[in-house]
């Protein structure tokens, strides 16, 4: 009951922030542009039209997705807003799955209109099966959510609006801009140790790559388009990076949660 | 039996090495006014965060209308009112949302007119966001939520800040009229005299401890500050007044001749003494203001004068 009355005031609240929509806006259109661009002009397939424009979303969504959630939390408790809610019945649990939740509409519902704006334009331009624009659709908004959870979290686990949009910059840049870096180090400095014979790629170095759920949807996405869903190769198949994927939904929101659990409202 | 509003029994706080809260035990009856005092930084907002589970305490208890405050939250939440301290509206939400949000959150069925008409929003001010509200109005609207589902309890933590000397008067009368109908009020506040119109009682904290509580009448009686008259008088007397039991610091000046008297009978002979030396025109008294018994209790001075016990046996 508490939840979904603070996931529907969350909705009506952040709904009607301008600079939300702006720039939700801008992303998507973005993405939808550049798609039509390449489908017009490249002479690509659908599919690889398709495949160019998921790497574009997950490097544009999780930014969007978590400068929507990192305020969640801490936007309230900088207002004061967070007093009056917590006056009333409803406990730190009920506010933050009810943010959660709220944020988490608000985002399927931004990636839905895009993903769904892409698809057609593909669809109209190049042909293609529905099938494809759903996995596509699909795979994007499970990411999105993951990275709204990831970015509530941060904002149940933080003290003030500027550590919390801090901590989820660095998230992203640590997750989607730089990990390709990060992996090779780590793949470096393990041959470096003896670790790993130079040039091989053990499980847990391809597990490292699956990391971040940007990863974690791209594989999924490939693999399900390839018709591998419980293949023998867990890093060719879709339930692995699916896992990961599910991973992000809850872990980080827990955290989070324990943290906020434990706060100091002064 | 019931319960008290509010019981705290050793409620300690401290952050790090800093001791916000000390071992006050407050008891607060059912059915009272109750101003709860203090200079900024005394404890009195922990002491609140505290009951309204904002933060934990480090040692003690506290409970509300018998229930924890921490374990039994949501069922003491759902019979509470609290207007807390720096709180924040939704800036982009209209006043009667606001309103119709804190029913739904309290399961009550309420009118959001009804209440927003109580605390003198108009109709028009209950469409607008709360963004474009001001001060007075943003104060109105929380005192409104406050009021949904007819509380128990109301736990206002500075209500009056940011309110006119109208709403101030209205917010009074609100409180009157829910203490008639059995609700219990809590209210912080720094300005005295809105706490001396209204409360029973007050508890007055400094530097974590609850230092005294009483009814305001009691505390000015046992603490004798004193009244000071003054006298308008044609010309300044020539001859000095000599000593006058229980009147202290009298000064000639500017026409006028004043004295601190510390009970009753010594303020007649202080009148009787100058006018045995010159023509008095005019009499007032000022009572000891509620400055000067914070004060004292608080050890900020106000004023250069220093509560004196009164002499006993000063009536001749």
């Amino acid at each position: 009951m508490s939840v979904r009355t603070i996931a529907r005031k969350d909705l009506a609240d952040a709904g009607r922030s301008k600079m939300l929509w702006v720039v939700t806006g801008i992303v998507l259109l973005s993405t939808a542009g550049i798609t039509g661009l390449l489908a017009a002009t490249s002479g690509m397939a659908a599919r690889e039209v398709f495949a160019l424009s998921f790497q574009l979303a997950v490097t544009m969504l999780p930014i969007v997705a978590l400068i929507l959630a990192k305020g969640a939390i801490t936007g309230e408790r900088e207002s004061g807003s967070l007093r009056m809610l917590l006056s009333l019945p409803p406990s730190r649990r009920d506010v933050l799955l009810g943010k959660l939740i709220g944020r988490t509409a608000l985002m399927l519902a931004a990636t839905l209109v895009g993903g769904l704006a892409t698809g057609l334009v593909v669809l109209t331009i190049l042909g293609g099966t529905v099938g494809a624009v759903a996995s596509f659709i699909g795979f994007l908004a499970l990411m999105s959510v993951a990275f709204v959870a990831l970015g509530v979290g941060i904002s149940a686990g933080s003290a003030s609006d500027s550590r919390a949009t801090a901590v989820a910059v660095g998230a992203y840049m640590i997750l989607v801009a730089l990990w390709n870096l990060i992996q090779t180090a780590i793949q470096y400095g393990a041959v470096e140790l003896g670790l790993i014979p130079a040039g091989s790629e053990p499980a847990w170095l391809q597990l490292v790559g699956l990391f971040p759920p940007n990863r974690a949807a791209n594989a999924a996405y490939r693999a399900t388009n390839q018709g591998q869903f419980f293949g023998t190769d867990p890093f060719a198949s879709a339930w692995l990076p699916i896992l990961v994927l599910l991973a992000w939904l809850f872990v980080p929101i827990t955290a989070g949660y324990f943290r906020f659990h434990d706060a100091q409202i002064g | 039996m019931t319960h008290p509003a509010i019981k705290t029994k050793g409620l300690s706080k401290r952050f790090g090495d800093v001791t916000a809260v000390d071992s006050v035990d407050l008891t607060v009856e059912s059915g009272e006014v109750f101003g709860f005092l203090g200079p900024n930084g005394a404890g009195k907002s922990t002491t609140i965060n505290v009951l309204l589970d904002f933060v934990n305490p480090t040692s003690g208890t506290a409970s509300m209308l018998g229930l924890d405050v921490s374990e039994d939250r949501k069922s003491l939440h759902n019979r509470i009112g609290v207007v807390p301290e720096n709180y924040g509206l939704y800036d982009r939400l209209s006043g009667r949302r606001h309103v119709e949000l804190a029913a739904e959150l309290k399961d009550a069925d309420e009118e959001p007119d009804e209440l927003l008409e109580r605390v003198g929003l108009s109709r028009d001010d209950a469409n607008r966001p709360a963004g474009e509200y001001s001060t007075g109005m943003s104060q109105r609207l929380a005192l409104a939520m406050s009021l949904v589902g007819d509380p128990d309890l109301l736990i206002l933590d500075e209500p009056t800040s940011g309110l006119d000397p109208n709403g101030a008067r209205e917010l009074r009368n609100i409180i009157r009229a829910e203490n008639e109908r059995g609700v219990t009020v809590f209210f912080s506040s720094h300005i005295l005299e809105q706490v001396e119109a209204v409360a029973d009682r007050v508890g007055i904290m400094n530097e974590g401890s609850l230092v005294a509580v009483d009814s305001i009448d009691r505390l000015r009686r046992q603490l004798d500050t004193g009244a000071e008259v003054i006298l308008n008088v044609d010309s300044a007397p020539e001859r000095d007044l000599g000593d006058l039991p229980n009147v202290r610091e009298i000064e000639v000046a500017n026409g006028s001749v004043r004295g601190t008297c510390l009970e009753p009978a010594a303020k007649l002979r202080f009148i009787d003494r100058v006018r045995q030396v010159t023509t008095v025109t005019d009499v007032r008294i000022e009572e000891s203001s509620l400055e000067d018994l914070f004060a004292s209790y608080t050890g900020e001075d106000t004023t250069d004068s220093q509560p004196e016990p009164v002499v006993p046996g000063g009536v001749a």
